[in-house]
């Protein structure tokens, strides 16, 4: 289990650990994949994140007709007929347990059992930021999980230096970037709670400023405004997870806050705005239900906050507001990504 | 079954270039593929793994045909189809 706060290198740990294992596995003639599954992108399911795994190896393996327990048998048989050893990293494992609860967990953790005597096909690496929610799970079945962890701390700005330093060179001319700058980018991802992803992304943006204002190097004045400009609560990745419909309401919210000044709007607002980007695209709008459903994931991500009213009006409606977000820079990200998710399809 | 007789039905030319093209499938993904019906498509694909040019392997309840890696005859109908695509495409 790989535990630490946002992007303080779990997901870069385990992949590397991936691709080391797998190099040296071939090296010695061991068979063996690291297949990752980021389990949010999969909206937490055991079935799809099972299926995302048989077809690593079957990729015409159907979608339809069988249970997710049929799923974990066929992923064994072929691993076994295979003679393969898998490595599933389960990125975001936090939304796994949330969606499926301790009983899947369970079913993953003890295969072995059930298999004795026979090589051990399937090992597991849980991804997660918050240690507290495997509360949820049965003793028996934290104790598995529990019995290797690599807890990652927050880094530290001079960390933050060195990783920078790093990066730079495959971005940047040499002095392109001066040292306050560095210093600048690293103690704001510092504040961001230490968050490396935040600094990486914070001086590509300054670099993009230093461009556009015909600059030689990345003068502080450019981290500032790369700063007051990017979305710190919401990283990119998150945002592309988000499935058609999250994306189409996130952009009807962001630009009814672009549009009038108010610090809240209200549900019902937001639900006119996104019939409208539904009717500019052409899709069918989902229902009242699905739309609340969507705003509680949006909460959890981080990127709006909701408020139910209590008294003193009729009836009780739901206030949105975002506040860590710029609108602009929200509506222009999911512009974006779904022009590209368009020209996909 | 005679050569004429196990090319001459278009279905069964079309369950081994669609073969060709992804490697595996299930009987109902063909069924749709060909936009024919499921009981068609299982006899069409019985008739070719008995002329030993497919094979099917068992998942649980999936059952996957694919190209009998064992067979001569699986062998120079995925070269012609290979041979006939290129030239199409030239």
């Amino acid at each position: 289990m790989i535990t630490g706060d946002v992007g303080t290198g779990k997901t870069a740990l385990s992949q590397r650990f991936g691709t080391d294992i797998t190099h040296e596995a071939n090296t010695r003639g061991i068979k063996l994949r690291y297949v990752h599954v980021n389990c949010r992108e999969y909206r937490g399911s055991l079935f799809l994140i099972l299926q995302h795994v048989v077809t690593v190896f079957h990729p015409n393996f159907p979608k339809r007709g069988y249970s997710a327990e049929e799923l974990l048998n066929v992923l064994i048989q072929v691993l076994d007929e295979e003679k393969t050893h898998t490595i599933l990293s389960l990125d975001e494992f936090d939304s796994f347990v949330e969606k499926e609860g301790g009983e899947a967990v369970y079913k993953l953790t003890r295969l072995q059992e059930m298999r004795q005597n026979k090589p051990q096909r399937l090992s597991l690496i849980c991804v997660l930021r918050d240690p507290e929610t495997l509360k949820q799970l049965d003793a028996s079945t934290r104790s598995t999980l529990q019995s290797n962890i690599i807890s990652l701390q927050k880094y530290s700005k001079q960390e933050l230096v060195d990783i920078i330093k790093d990066r730079m060179p495959l971005a940047f001319k040499p002095f392109a970037v001066p040292d306050e700058s560095v210093g600048l980018v690293a103690e704001l991802a510092f504040s961001e709670s230490g968050n490396a992803r935040f600094g990486i992304e914070l001086l590509w943006r300054a670099g993009k400023y230093a461009d556009a204002d015909n600059l030689d190097t990345v003068i502080p004045e450019c981290v500032r405004k790369a700063a007051s400009s990017i979305i710190p609560a919401v990283r990119k990745n998150e945002l592309s997870i988000l499935n058609l419909h999250e994306k189409l309401f996130l952009l009807a919210i962001a630009r009814l806050f672009k549009q009038n000044q108010k610090a809240t709007i209200s549900l019902a607002e937001a639900e006119k705005a996104y019939a409208v980007v539904c009717e500019e695209v052409g899709a069918a709008p989902n229902s009242h239900t699905q739309l609340w459903k969507y705003l509680k994931d949006f909460s959890k991500l981080g990127i709006t906050d909701t408020e139910v009213s209590g008294t003193g009006s009729r009836g009780r409606s739901t206030g949105i507001s975002l506040p860590r977000t710029p609108a602009n820079e929200l509506e222009k990200e999911l512009g974006m990504l779904l022009d590209k998710e368009f020209k996909e399809t | 079954m005679n050569v004429e007789d196990v090319f001459s039905s278009r279905l069964r030319m079309k369950i081994l270039k669609i073969l060709y093209a992804v490697g595996e499938l299930n009987v109902s993904d063909f069924a749709r593929r060909l936009k024919v019906n499921y009981a068609s498509t299982s006899k069409h694909l019985k008739i070719l793994e008995e002329e030993g040019i497919l094979q099917h392997k068992m998942f649980g309840r999936i059952c996957l045909y694919r190209y009998n890696e064992q067979s001569a005859k699986a062998k120079a109908v995925q070269t012609l189809i290979e041979v006939w695509e290129k030239q199409n495409k030239n």
